[in-house]
């Protein structure tokens, strides 16, 4: 069981299909959800919620259907949508005691939580003021504070960087990055800054027209083509080449004495180095190659049928 | 988790079962609802005429103090239905302006600021939502009608000599469903048209306007068709024909205008259910534009 499950969810709104047939299992601690503006990123999450019904399939969260049981679904997930939601004619700690108590918290905890969680995300010293007092960046954490207060298990944060400068954002991302280190709750993050998943999660989905471009573990992609290198030689780089082939590498020579291979899992860096001296081939330049979630973003982008289910890059 | 600590931990402590969180936005929202100076100045000028009524009570049951007051007839006070129809009527329209200030405070601050994404985000129910804004309301207006106008009857019942209680209960009777009827109709009203208008001020001009703006159409249909059915539109009227109704009390309109009982429960039926769609349609978590 993931913390979500997609089984051919389709979501109508009107007309209009905008979440077409998603099949998928989101099991990372930070789940990254990516694509264009319109691709259904707030769709889904929406539908997670249980604000948006089916048409077809189902959508499940720790193995509890977003529809039929969205009570419970709701109780075990803090919300922090995209545009500013909250009520400003309240104490930042009333709103957020008055959150916790919705989401089934007594109201003695309710309100215990709710100082604590404006002290942990940076608003204690403000948590009297009215929120419509509150500046941009305050706004964002104080949805942050009321969708952790109650203790969810699942934390769904929508565009959690939106309008923030340059360093509200770091802080916003510190605080995330916080929150998954304590690893007692998952995230699902939607942005469409890719540095913002890129620091935050190990797991994306990225969505196109509705349809799941990509899903896949960013760490396991990058480790993947951690094998892929590039070397820049001088000498004798045709018989050096013949050589590495011999161990086992693929590779391709180019002009300029520029070397592009894969390394086998059981050969090391070490050995090239060594055959390199025993021919008397000089390294200049030596780059391993990692892919950055931008070059994941970009290929699922460019697959034009856009139905793969796990990239493989 | 201590505060000094800043960090996060899960809650893993008990949680309130299911129907209690109604109870939460009723007990938020009466909050809210009463945190205004206008609130208290309305539920103190609604309290007044109990007052007064609760002396004319004493009056009628105590021949020394009507003595002293100078009053000679014993029949100055009768304590009747008609006397507990106009302890109800007044009430009941003391009532309008604490709904039409109420009920825009309990949805206006919700809808202004778009907190209806978050809080239905939480285990709470549309249909949740706007019962405990309901709640909220009912029992703010009910602490100005039928809590008072039944205080009353129990004093009534206490002072008279004569064995009153049992031969007018009645009168008890109609007091409650007059007033209940009443409260849940304007509950309901103030609610769906607080939904939609977002200025507070603007809504509370809304309410006011959907109790005596119909009552001129009707009057308009009544006076150029020659017909008594113009009067379905006029609240006022069917309310005091319902409340005569309901309390025994001999009839104020001539009999070719009175309406059947039906036609009234039906008009009052069909206003709620208006106001219940205009509710279902605009409290929404997300507005789905179609297309």
């Amino acid at each position: 069981m993931g913390v979500i499950d997609l089984q051919g969810l389709e979501v109508r709104l009107g007309n209009r299909i905008v979440l077409d047939g998603l099949t998928g299992s989101l099991q990372g601690q930070a789940i990254g959800l990516l694509g264009p503006n319109g691709a259904g990123k707030s769709t889904l999450i929406n539908t997670l919620l249980g604000f948006h019904a089916p048409s077809k399939g189902t959508a499940s969260v720790f193995g509890l259907d977003s529809q039929r049981e969205r009570a419970q679904v709701r109780g075990g997930i803090g919300y922090m949508p995209e545009n500013d939601s909250f009520i400003g004619n309240m104490s930042g700690v009333r709103f957020v005691r008055y959150m916790a108590e919705l989401a089934g918290l007594p109201a003695g905890e309710a309100l215990e939580r709710a100082h604590e969680a404006l002290f942990y995300v940076g608003l204690g010293e403000v948590r009297y003021r009215k929120v419509n007092t509150y500046s941009l960046g305050m706004k964002q954490l104080i949805k942050l504070a009321q969708a952790l207060a109650q203790g969810p298990r699942l934390l769904i944060l929508d565009e959690p960087t939106n309008g923030l400068d340059p360093i509200a954002r770091l802080r916003m991302i510190q605080l995330i990055k916080e929150i998954r280190t304590q690893g007692s709750v998952r995230l699902l993050i939607s942005s469409h800054l890719l540095r913002d998943i890129d620091e935050t999660c190990d797991e994306v989905l990225i969505l196109k027209d509705g349809r799941i471009a990509a899903l896949c573990n960013i760490e396991e992609e990058r480790h993947s083509n951690r094998s892929f290198m590039e070397l820049e030689t001088v000498g004798a780089t045709e018989r050096f080449s013949v050589s590495i082939r011999g161990l086992g590498c693929e590779c391709a020579c180019f002009p300029g004495g520029r070397i592009k291979l894969v390394i086998p899992d059981h050969i090391e860096v070490r050995d090239l180095y060594v055959i390199a001296s025993q021919q008397g081939v000089q390294i200049r330049r030596m780059n391993r190659r990692r892919d950055s979630l931008e070059d994941i973003f970009l290929r699922a982008m460019d697959n034009e049928l856009g139905r793969t289910a796990h990239v493989s890059l | 988790m201590s505060v000094y600590k800043h960090i996060y931990r899960v809650y893993d402590g008990k949680v309130t079962p299911a129907w209690a969180r109604v109870f939460v936005l009723a007990r938020y929202g009466f909050n809210e609802g009463w945190s205004s100076k206008i609130t208290i100045g309305l539920f103190t000028l609604c309290l007044l005429p109990p007052i007064v009524f609760l002396i004319g009570i004493y009056l009628a049951n105590n021949p020394i103090a009507r003595a002293l007051m100078g009053f000679r007839s014993p029949q100055i006070l009768t304590i009747d239905a008609g006397f507990f129809l106009k302890v109800l009527e007044i009430q009941s329209w003391f009532a309008l302006p604490l709904a039409s200030w109420i009920a825009p405070r309990l949805i206006s601050f919700d809808l202004a600021d778009n907190a209806l994404p978050i809080l239905l985000s939480h285990p709470i129910s549309r249909f949740g939502y706007v019962l405990g804004k309901f709640i909220a309301l009912f029992a703010s207006l009910s602490l100005v009608t039928w809590v008072p106008c039944l205080l009353l009857f129990v004093y009534q019942s206490y002072s008279s000599p004569l064995p009153w209680f049992a031969v007018n209960l009645q009168i008890a009777c109609g007091l409650l469903a007059g007033e209940l009827i009443w409260i849940v109709f304007l509950s309901i009203l103030g609610l769906a048209l607080s939904s939609w208008v977002k200025w507070r001020v603007m809504a509370t001009g809304a309410i006011f306007a959907a109790v005596f703006v119909p009552a001129g159409v009707g009057g308009i249909v009544t006076g150029v068709l020659r017909t008594k059915w113009g009067f379905l539109l006029n609240i006022p009227f069917m309310m005091t024909s319902l409340w005569q109704r309901l309390l025994g009390a001999p009839e104020s309109a001539r009999a070719s205008f009175s309406l059947p009982t039906e036609s009234i429960a039906t008009m009052l039926v069909l206003a709620c259910c208006l106001s219940i769609a205009m509710l279902n349609a605009r409290i929404r978590a997300r507005e789905v534009v179609r297309g």
